[in-house]
């Protein structure tokens, strides 16, 4: 909300300077977002006097005017065509830094005398766009003869605007009223309210004027008949200070609505008395079927839920939201009824839903305005209305109002204060604060029973317990005097989350590993989900995804990014595609949930861990270059990255076995098992795939773990750690055996054959040749024989070399080469 | 050629084996040296093996003088020898020599996503004053996200909060802040509690250099008898100055929040300038960090909690604004980028 600070100060004299005042309003909750200032530009504009108008020789369309002001007497060229002898009107000097008024939007320039067909022109007289007023640059701004001749214009038409950010709890902050009612609480400063008209004065009018067929969403009515109005331009201080406010000048009778709904907070409306068939209002719910057109011409559909306004035959507004072009004034209009309401904040926030047309006014009723402000506010507008039409009268007013809003008693126990705080204030202090606020406090009793009454004006509906009498007077007196201490007391119990743990140590490991963490957006679209799976089901590899019962946004930012991805892969492979255009290889990786259907209202949330390698291996040194590790990331650099992880992780019973994932490489992925269940997915995505995400790397490694079974199977430190005190032996054992055999297997045998004295079994060579035969393959194992208790002979180890062939040879048909 | 004397014999070789020990350059001559005198068909050796055959007067004198030539050879060669060898290494050494400026072998370490870092760094702090780090969904029923934190349906504060909604029966929404798992850890626990809940919120926005449609939020939330908002600010600033800086201030500011009572937004002083107001903090000298208040008696009231017993205080902020404040990052939109040549600037040990 913008306010105007000379608007303000009609209201209040703070004494302070308007970025103070903005200070002291923001830390009591009026948060000042921007101060800006009106006329900061014009140190060289004055208030001229155009002492004669002269047609220029060479110009038809050019006059010559002679302007004075005071120290200044000088002749300026204008094409404005609303310039005459006698006007007070804006000077500018050489050297003033106008807006080109030519020009779109803001385009500063300064201004310089110069020769405009044949004759000097020394300065410029000025339109509202070119002072920054407004755009209107049809003629120039022609002042008040009040305005002060030769004074700069920034003394008579310089304004500053604070904007406030107003909270949706404060209703009362919603105008230039409340926050002058907050100033003066703030500064203890006195509060001047603006002329109003008696309406007790005028005439009641007869009862059928108004009727209220909802009296549960329409408090109070108050209509205001007018006779014999000026439906005209209003008067220039008064567009100022509209536009000031951001609010654009219509004509009298909209304006002065506009301009008492910022001054109160109340919104109002004014009606064509003579377009109200049967000359009533009636308030009531919207009929099946009805529709109106509203001020803005769209023509709406109105729902029975929404209240309206209604003559004796049809609707002519939308309650609270706006009125209807069958009753608006216009430049004929005499006659009009003032209307000033209070309608129920629910009902105005929904119609204003239903039909999309947030207004001014929607905007203060829907934060439940205080009934009591609507016939202040109509005595307010109606004297202005009346000051703008001299002749005008009062003919008849309505004022229904069943059931008045009273003050709200609050009490609390003055400790309360205290318990909340922490800090105790004098009682004297906070009666003081409270009664600057315009509440009525009293104190009972003594001591720790003495109990604080506070009776809470009506236009406080935000004020409604304890805590918030208890907020009104720290925020009054300052949060700066708060003490800083810690929370005493008994601390809660210790409690480990153990997967936010296991996700600390992943990323430790994986970025030791020299991975980078990446953090991406949870939305992925069908068409994401399509490059991994062109055809078929779009499975993940882990978790059966039904197309249908993907986890979708309703209102997604990008409309074909809805569904919260049941994959992490697309969004680290969209990464690495970015980051490859400048990088030479990536490892990558991301801790983040995945979104499965749920069997309860919400979705399953399933915590994933995704990796992805691609491209070269090795950052460029001088130690690669050229040489073997040259090379790109592949499987194994991926697969030796898990087995790390997790063998430190203490996942001892992990197995990798050949599964078939159609994004990936046929004979280059393997699922992650713990006993039968898969849980993860492994190894090098299909050259096509990858290059639907853009990514030309030869290889792309990418895995998808589900670490909430990881989990399950971690255990983290080993219950029985020795200290070796025997030297370990270490023998090779090459094994022969078909190609189709896969090294898991021979590797399990081996291990069986050389039961628990075999501490480490490395797989150190894979030979393929002339001298073990066609279609076999050698391995090549050193096996580390360690006891715990006792140095291993010959003997004994000649007894496991034979226990190892044996099992090798009944388990995977292979042969040790000697 | 006349025959020489036993003596005369031991002063030759004396004299040649010292001539050309002295003349030995290499470790490799020293060692021939070696064979050639004092090896098993040395001449030193030969001279001792041919006692025998001395006339016995000449005996004692020869073996005794071959003797001493054998010691006094010996010694000698040990000495050459050292030094040779002491020459040869530090010549090894010299040919190993590197340019020492040359850049090393490189490690390739990786490193945890600033945020992360951050919500690492947050939660060991909230640790040390006793806070509980928890998760809750990132998927939430409206129920748990507006209604049990006293921001009804049909209330102008649940605009506040653009939500994006989740198409499933019922009202279910993205969560637009932490701050749902403070009903949820109430309703599992009985006071005291003492938790952050750091995690991923949404909000229906466009993205520009401030704004995310998806960040980090680290919740507070301390509920026991006689938790006063001194607390609350103690708290706050004992984190600030872990993060920015043992001198640094905290500030309240009035504000609204529908889930506290009385409300506020905190801020830092800005450390690069020390509140004096800079570039940084754009000439205010504070820097906002989250809001924050006194758990609001309906909140208390809807998980079961008297209000008149309990009060608590409850604040949240933005991760990312943390990261944003302490390393300069002017885009929000870079940490969803992942942007290596982004992310590497953050890599220092925590």
């Amino acid at each position: 909300m913008k306010v105007p600070v000379k608007w303000l100060n009609e209201f209040i004299d703070t004494g302070l300077s308007p970025a103070e005042l903005a200070h002291r309003l923001t830390m009591a909750g009026l948060e000042a977002e921007k101060i800006t200032t009106i006329g900061a530009e014009w140190d060289k504009v004055f208030v001229g006097y155009v002492e004669s108008v002269a047609r220029h020789p060479d110009a038809d369309r050019l006059v010559l005017a002679t302007v004075d002001a005071g120290e200044h007497r000088l002749t300026v060229v204008t094409g404005a065509p609303n310039i005459a002898e006698g006007q007070l009107v804006p000077l500018a000097l050489a050297g003033a830094r106008l807006i080109d008024g030519h020009s779109e939007g803001q385009v500063y320039k300064t201004l310089k005398p110069g020769m405009i067909r044949g004759v000097r022109s020394e300065g410029m007289v000025c339109s509202e766009k070119e002072l920054g007023l407004s755009d209107e640059h049809e003629g120039i701004l022609v002042l008040e003869e009040t305005a002060p001749k030769g004074a700069p214009l920034v003394e008579w038409l310089g304004d500053t605007v604070i904007e406030f950010e107003i909270t949706p709890n404060l209703v009362h902050d919603f105008s230039i009223l409340g926050i002058a009612r907050e100033a003066s609480a703030l500064t203890d400063r006195p509060l001047t309210l603006p002329p109003s008209f008696d309406l007790d004065r005028a005439p009641v009018a007869a009862e059928d004027l108004v009727t209220i067929e909802a009296p549960d969403l329409c408090a109070r009515y108050v209509a205001v008949v007018i006779e014999g109005v000026n439906v005209g331009p209003s008067p220039a201080w008064m567009q100022r200070r509209l536009l000031a406010a951001g609010v654009r000048p219509i004509n009298t009778s909209v304006d002065v609505t506009n301009y008492v709904m910022l001054e109160y907070g109340q919104p109002m409306h004014a009606f064509d008395a003579d377009q109200l068939a049967g000359g009533r209002i009636i308030v009531r719910r919207a009929r099946p079927g009805e529709t109106i057109e509203t001020i803005d011409h769209q023509q709406r559909e109105l729902t029975r839920e929404m209240l309206l306004i209604a003559d004796a035959e049809r609707p002519i507004g939308v309650a609270g939201v706006m009125g209807g072009t069958n009753t608006e004034v216009n430049d004929a209009t005499t006659r009009i009824v003032l209307e000033s309401a209070n309608f129920d904040m629910t009902s105005i926030r929904a119609a204003a839903r239903a039909l999309k047309l947030r207004t001014d006014a929607s905007a203060r009723f829907e934060r439940g305005l205080d009934p009591n402000l609507a016939r202040e506010a109509a005595a307010r507008a109606t004297r202005l209305l009346l000051e703008l039409s001299p002749g005008a009268t009062v003919t008849a007013v309505a004022d229904v109002y069943p059931r008045p809003r009273l003050p709200r008693p609050i009490s609390l126990p003055f400790s309360e204060i205290e318990r909340l705080l922490g800090i105790r204030f004098a009682s004297a202090q906070v009666l003081e604060v409270l009664q600057r606020l315009g509440f009525a406090p009293r104190l009972e009793g003594e001591g720790d029973a003495m109990v604080l009454h506070v009776t809470v004006p009506t236009w406080r509906s935000d004020v409604t317990l304890g805590a918030d009498i208890v907020e009104e007077v720290a925020r009054i007196i300052g949060y700066d005097v708060l003490p800083e201490r810690l929370p005493t007391g008994q601390t809660a119990p210790v409690h480990r989350d153990p997967v936010f743990a296991l996700q600390r140590q992943i990323r430790s490991l994986l970025t030791g590993a020299g991975a980078w963490e990446t953090i991406t957006y949870v939305a992925v679209g069908e068409e994401d989900l399509r490059r991994l799976h062109p055809e078929g089901a779009l499975e993940t590899g882990l978790h059966e995804v039904d197309a249908d019962a993907l986890v979708r946004m309703r209102n997604p930012l990008q409309a074909d990014r809805d569904i919260l991805r049941p994959t992490l892969l697309p969004s680290l492979l969209h990464i690495a595609a970015e980051n490859l255009k400048h990088e030479r290889g990536v490892r990558l990786f991301e801790l983040a949930r995945l979104y499965l259907p749920g069997e309860g209202e919400l979705p399953r949330e399933v915590n994933g861990l995704a990796i992805l390698l691609a491209g070269a291996r090795n950052p460029l040194s001088r130690f690669t270059a050229g040489s073997e590790q040259e090379g790109d990331l592949d499987f194994f650099d991926l697969k030796g990255m898990i087995e790390t992880m997790l063998s430190r992780l203490g996942v001892e019973c992990a197995t990798f076995q050949r599964i078939a994932f159609a994004p990936l490489h046929p004979g280059r992925v393997a699922g992650l098992f713990i006993g039968d269940r898969r849980i993860g997915i492994l190894g090098e995505l299909r050259p096509d795939r990858a290059a639907a995400f853009g990514i030309e790397a030869p290889r792309v490694a990418v895995a998808e773990i589900d670490i909430d079974a990881l989990r399950a199977a971690a255990h983290p430190v080993p219950a029985d750690v020795r200290v070796p005190r025997f030297l370990p032996v270490e023998q090779d054992f090459a094994i022969v055996v078909t190609e189709e055999t896969p090294a898991s297997e021979v590797e399990a045998a081996l291990r069986a054959g050389a039961g628990p004295l075999a501490t480490a079994v490395t797989l150190f060579d894979v030979y393929r040749g002339p001298q073990i035969g066609e279609s076999r393959k050698s391995l090549a194992y050193r096996v580390t024989f360690t006891a715990p208790d006792r140095a291993l002979t010959d003997t004994e180890l000649g007894k496991v070399r034979d226990r190892i062939a044996r099992t090798l040879r009944k388990r995977v048909g292979g042969e040790l080469r000697a | 050629m006349a025959t020489m004397t036993a003596q005369e014999t031991i002063d030759d070789i004396r004299q040649r084996a010292l001539a050309q020990l002295d003349a030995a350059a290499t470790l490799d001559e020293a060692i021939a040296w070696e064979r050639e005198f004092l090896g098993s068909r040395g001449e030193v050796t030969l001279f001792l093996r041919g006692l025998s055959a001395l006339p016995p007067e000449e005996r004692p004198v020869a073996g005794r003088g071959g003797n001493a030539l054998k010691q006094e050879l010996g010694a000698a060669w040990e000495r050459r020898h050292a030094e040779l060898a002491s020459a040869d290494l530090e010549r090894r050494l010299a040919d190993d020599a590197v340019d020492v400026t040359l850049p090393g072998r490189p490690t390739d370490l990786g490193a945890a996503h600033p945020v992360s870092e951050m919500i690492d760094e947050l939660s060991e702090i909230f640790a040390l004053l006793g806070f509980q780090t928890v998760f809750g969904p990132e998927v939430e029923t409206a129920h748990y996200n507006f209604d049990q934190l006293n921001i009804p349906s049909e209330h102008p504060a649940r605009d506040v909060w653009d939500t994006i909604h989740v198409d499933l029966p019922g009202e279910i929404v993205l969560r637009t802040h932490t701050s749902p798992m403070q009903a949820r850890v109430m309703e599992q626990t009985e006071p005291p509690v003492r938790v952050v809940v750091p995690g991923r919120v949404y909000r229906y926005e466009a993205q520009d250099a401030s704004h995310e449609w998806m960040f980090h939020q680290l919740e507070g939330l301390a509920v026991d008898r006689n938790i006063t908002m001194a607390d609350l600010k103690g708290t706050l600033a004992e984190m600030a100055r872990q993060l920015f800086g043992a001198e640094r201030r905290i500030r309240f500011r009035c504000d609204f929040f529908p889930f506290v009572e009385p409300g506020v937004d905190f801020a830092v002083d800005c450390a690069l300038c020390s509140g004096k107001g800079c570039r940084v903090c754009k000439g205010s000298g504070w820097l906002e960090m989250g809001g924050a208040g006194m758990v609001h008696p309906n909140v208390l009231r809807a998980v079961g909690y008297d209000p008149e017993v309990y009060s608590g205080f409850a604040f949240g902020l933005g991760v990312e604004r943390l990261v944003m404040m302490r390393s300069g990052v002017d885009d929000l939109r870079a940490f969803a980028g992942n942007d290596l040549r982004f992310l590497r600037q953050f890599a220092r040990a925590a």
